[in-house]
């Protein structure tokens, strides 16, 4: 384990190596609402790193933070070691950050492959829609996951739910971006989907993708997390190795009945 | 989900003909065409003179310029209701400048600019200033045409250089030179929103602004880009329109245009929830708006039926899109 400046622990997993993403000391508040107090993150090349917290704990700002929908108005953010300040979900993007929303993004009058190509659609030349491209690759990569949706032509508004939830990671793979965010990737899903979630994750940790995951499936959590940060009114109170902590730590942790590393702050 | 078996790539050719194909707005509206000058033929045989289809054509290109800047816009999820003040800014602008002096060349693309920066403070009150399009353009709307009022005292503009007129009156092997302007800007525009990747992204905000957004694409430059598309293909139709009848009216647009225009778009099958429509769709709600505008007269019904006919069809449009979009998601909406 090590200690960051803050005092947060932040154990690493012994094949990491420099982090691919850190939060140091950021704070959001939206007038006089105090969403984030202070939130120190620290997530790594080849790591499944799972955010956890009761509701209101700010899991979901922390990630729209790192997404670059909100800008922190406190504290520093690096990737890759250097400090960047995301204006947007584009930078975000263009900095190697792939976002798997909790309300999905897909478009519903859209197609599958359209939707899996948002935000980077093949081209021919400069100007061209490349569609037999979109077509093939978002085929390929749904393919590769072993998800099956009908067609790729089929509209998103046909899908159900736990289909949908698929397809916003599929899309998140096909980016092929270093980090993927994902909000709650398990909500809407059956007990075979989410395990289905849980493969492609892992999958993606094989690979070397660095996977920060905000979920309340405690469950889904602990069978695939590397690292767990709590998250408790604002602040991130501890960071865990999921192999050296317990459930009834984490729940403690959440709860407030156990208090983490930086509970005093 | 399971694991999904065969050629995981190789998809199938997109058929030519379907059945869904069948059931596309623009279809029923074809039919809708046919049916009505089947009916205006039994009553009067004039109809399908060359002379009066050519009218037909030349009143549908001035609606169909319009709307094709208005339903890109609109498939994007904005709405634009200056259209018809555009539309006479357009006009009188560049006449204006042609009695000024300035050569009609120029004056035309100082007419097509003045329609653009009026798209250009659309988008700007609607982004800077929060006001929502329906209010924001029709506030733009009253401005422009009282601008248009100011500047010419309310008197039309004539007359206009012979080069300029012919513009909009000559014809090329007997095809009048505006149906060869809207074809060209249809094909523009139907190629920019089927062909480009701006136009996955004009349906992807209209479809679902927050996920676009989310997804990084540049909402507020394309929204920008859009309104300067319907202010551009405004003050185009306009100018055109001078051309034709030889003249910069202060009353060639207004709340009857902008009306005319937008139901020209629904009836042509563009949501105006946003994402769906199509350039063929619209090209047929205008022919069908003329053709009713041509066929009440030459069947010699009373004009007051007009307005009843086409308010019938665009209550219809929409609640055929509301049924398009219920077979389209699984959700009700």
């Amino acid at each position: 384990m090590s200690l960051d400046a803050a005092g947060t622990s932040h154990p690493r997993p012994a094949a990491a190596s420099a982090p691919a993403l850190t939060l140091d000391g950021v704070g959001k508040s939206f007038g006089q609402v105090r969403a984030l107090a202070h939130v120190d993150f620290a997530a790594y090349p080849g790591e499944i790193h799972c955010i956890v917290g009761d509701n209101g704990a700010g899991k979901s700002t922390t990630l729209k933070i790192l997404s670059g929908i909100y800008q922190a108005d406190a504290g520093e953010m690096a990737i890759a070691g250097g400090r960047v300040v995301l204006k947007d979900a584009a930078e975000a993007h263009k900095r190697g950050i792939a976002v798997v929303h909790q309300d999905l993004a897909l478009v519903e009058c859209l197609d599958v492959a359209t939707n899996m190509a948002l935000g980077a659609i093949p081209r021919r030349g400069r100007f061209l829609l490349d569609r037999p491209r979109m077509e093939a690759e978002a085929a390929e990569v749904l393919a590769d996951l072993k998800i099956r949706v009908g067609s790729v032509r089929t509209q998103i508004g046909l899908l159900s739910g736990g289909e949908r939830q698929i397809v916003a990671i599929a899309r998140a793979v096909r980016m092929d971006l270093p980090i993927i965010l994902l909000d709650e990737p398990t909500a809407a899903l059956g007990v075979r989907e989410t395990a289905h979630v849980g493969e492609i994750l892992d999958h993606l940790r094989e690979r070397g993708k660095t996977i920060i995951c905000i979920s309340h499936d405690l469950e889904f959590v602990f069978a695939h997390a590397d690292r767990i940060t709590v998250m408790r009114l604002g602040n991130s109170v501890a960071t865990r190795l999921r192999d050296e902590t317990s459930r009834d730590e984490i729940v403690g942790m959440i709860t407030g009945t156990i208090a983490g590393e930086a509970a005093g702050r | 989900m399971t694991a999904m078996s065969g050629d995981k790539t190789a998809l199938p050719r997109r058929p030519r003909f379907s059945v869904e194909q069948l059931l596309r707005p623009e279809t029923t509206l074809i039919v809708v065409i046919l049916l009505i000058a089947i009916g205006t033929t039994l009553r009067n045989p004039n109809f399908l003179n060359v002379g009066n289809l050519t009218d037909i054509a030349r009143a549908a290109v001035i609606y169909f310029v319009m709307a094709c800047g208005a339903s890109l816009l609109m498939i994007g999820g904005g709405l634009d209701f200056s259209v018809g003040s555009v539309f006479t800014l357009g006009g009188i602008s560049a006449g204006w400048l042609m009695q000024a002096g300035l050569p009609w060349p120029l004056a035309v693309v100082a007419g097509i600019v003045v329609g653009i920066i009026a798209g250009w403070l659309n988008s700007q009150v609607i982004a800077r200033l929060h006001v929502p399009p329906i209010i924001a353009t029709l506030g733009t709307f009253f401005i422009f045409t009282g601008l248009c009022v100011q500047v010419t005292g309310g008197e039309d503009i004539v007359p206009l250089p012979d080069g300029f007129q012919y513009i909009g009156q000559g014809a090329l092997f007997g095809v009048p030179f505006v149906v060869i302007y809207a074809v060209i800007i249809g094909v523009v525009s139907w190629f920019l929103l089927e062909h480009t990747p701006f136009g996955v992204e004009v349906r992807a905000i209209g479809g679902n602004r927050k996920a676009a957004l989310a997804n990084g694409i540049k909402v507020a430059r394309l929204d920008t880009v859009l309104y300067v598309l319907a202010g551009g293909t405004g003050a185009l139709a306009g100018i055109i329109y001078a051309a034709r009848v030889g003249s910069a009216q202060v009353s060639a647009g207004g709340s009857g245009t902008t009306l005319s225009v937008v139901t020209a778009v629904l009836i042509g099958g563009v949501s105006l929830l946003g994402g769906l429509g199509s350039i063929t769709g619209i090209a047929v709600g205008a022919i069908l708006l003329s053709e009713i505008d041509n066929a009440l007269i030459v069947a010699a019904v009373p004009p007051q039926y007009n307005t009843i006919v086409v308010g019938l069809i665009l209550i219809a449009a929409v609640a055929i899109d509301h049924i398009r979009r219920e077979r389209l998601y699984r959700v009700r909406r």
